[in-house]
C-alpha cells in the first residue's frame, strides 16, 4: 500500500515538474519594431521590408505563415498571440498592421533558438515607416 | 535572385505537385533536405500550458516536437504564400514522418513541410491541403483557376489591398508610383 502510495505522488510529481518544463516563465518585454512575414525575413529570397514588401507580407499572413516583428535590435519574433486573441494563423488584427512601425509589450517565451512573443497590447502604431519601394519596387513580381 | 524566389515560392508546386515522395531542394539559404518523426503540436500550448481542444482548431500555429525535446516551428508548406498550419492541424496530438526542409537563416532555423504521413507507416500526402481548403473556404471547386493564385483572389487580401494599397500607403500612393515607373 505504501509503495502504491509512493509511486502515485511520485508520479503526480513528475507531471507536475514536466508541465513546469514545458511552460518556462516567460520574459516580460516592451519592444518596437516593424511587423514582418517571418518566412521572407528569414529566408531572404526577396527583399523583406517595408512598402515594396507590404502587398506579400499581408499575402503570407494571409496564407498562415508566422508574422513576426523585427525589433530596433535585430532580433526577429514570432507573434502566437495578439492583444487577446490566440488566433495565430491569419490574424485578422496582424493583417491589419502588416509592415507597420509598432510598440507592443508582451511575453517572450525563448526555445531551441526561437523567440516567441505574445503580444498583449499595442502600445503605439506609426503606420508604415520603411519607405523601400522606390529602392526596390513591388516585391516579388514588380506589380 | 528571381529564379530563387520562383524556386521558393513555387518550386513545389511545379516540380512536386504529382506523386513524388521526396524533398527536393528550394536553394535556400543554410538548407538541409530532411525526414524526421516527431509530434505534431500547438506552439502556444507547448510553450504555456494553454492548451484547447485539437491544438486550436486551425486558428494556431503549429509545429513539431522531436524526440529530443526540439520544437520546431513549421512555417511554410509547398503552396505559394502559405504556412504548415492546415497541412499539420489533421494530425493534431499524433506523431508524424515530416519530409522537407530546414533552412538556417539570420540565426534562426524553420522548417517547410513538402510531404508527411502518419508515423510510422501512414499514407504519403503532399503539404498542399491549404489550397483546397481555402477552395472550400471560398465556395470554389478545388480546381478553379483561382485556386492557384489564392493570394490574388482572396476576399480578405483582396479588401486590405484596395483599402491600405500595394504599398500599404493608400490607393493615391499606389496610382502615383505606378505612373512613375
Amino acid at each position: 500500500m505504501m509503495f502504491i502510495r509512493t509511486a502515485i505522488l511520485g508520479g503526480a510529481l513528475s507531471l507536475v515538474l514536466a508541465t513546469a518544463a514545458a511552460a518556462a516563465a516567460p520574459q516580460r518585454v516592451k519592444i518596437t519594431g516593424e511587423v514582418i512575414d517571418s518566412w521572407c525575413y528569414l529566408t531572404e529570397i526577396m527583399y523583406p521590408e517595408g512598402s515594396a514588401h507590404h502587398q506579400c507580407a499581408i499575402w503570407c499572413a494571409a496564407g498562415g505563415i508566422p508574422v513576426g516583428i523585427l525589433a530596433d535590435d535585430g532580433q526577429v519574433y514570432l507573434v502566437l498571440k495578439f492583444e487577446g486573441d490566440d488566433t495565430s494563423n491569419a490574424n485578422p488584427g496582424l493583417l491589419e498592421i502588416q509592415s507597420h512601425k509598432v510598440s507592443v509589450e508582451g511575453d517572450v517565451y525563448e526555445r531551441d533558438g526561437i523567440k516567441y512573443l505574445l503580444v498583449d497590447k499595442v502600445l503605439g502604431d506609426r503606420g508604415i515607416v520603411n519607405l523601400t519601394h522606390d529602392d526596390y519596387g513591388i516585391q516579388p513580381f514588380g506589380e | 535572385m528571381t529564379r530563387l524566389i520562383f524556386a521558393a515560392l513555387f518550386g513545389g508546386l511545379l516540380l512536386f505537385g504529382g506523386t513524388a515522395r521526396a524533398a527536393s531542394s528550394w536553394g535556400l539559404p543554410g538548407e538541409e533536405i530532411v525526414r524526421f518523426d516527431a509530434k505534431v503540436v500547438d506552439l502556444l500550448c507547448e510553450l504555456t500550458g494553454d492548451c484547447p481542444d485539437r491544438c486550436g482548431g486551425g486558428k494556431r500555429q503549429l509545429g513539431l516536437l522531436t524526440d529530443e525535446g526540439t520544437l520546431i516551428p513549421a512555417v511554410k508548406n509547398k503552396v505559394a504564400f502559405a504556412g504548415a498550419a492546415d497541412e499539420l492541424i489533421d494530425f493534431c496530438g499524433k506523431r508524424v514522418t515530416a519530409d522537407g526542409l530546414f533552412t538556417t537563416n539570420r540565426g534562426h532555423k524553420l522548417f517547410v513541410l513538402q510531404f508527411l504521413r502518419e508515423a510510422p507507416d501512414g499514407k504519403w500526402r503532399g503539404a498542399n491541403r491549404f489550397s483546397p481548403k481555402w477552395a472550400e473556404r471560398n465556395g470554389l471547386d478545388a480546381k478553379d483557376p483561382k485556386v492557384k493564385q489564392w493570394f490574388r483572389n482572396d476576399p480578405r487580401v483582396k479588401a486590405l489591398i484596395e483599402k491600405q494599397g500595394k504599398l500599404g500607403l493608400g490607393p493615391e500612393a499606389d496610382r502615383k508610383y505606378m505612373e512613375s515607373q
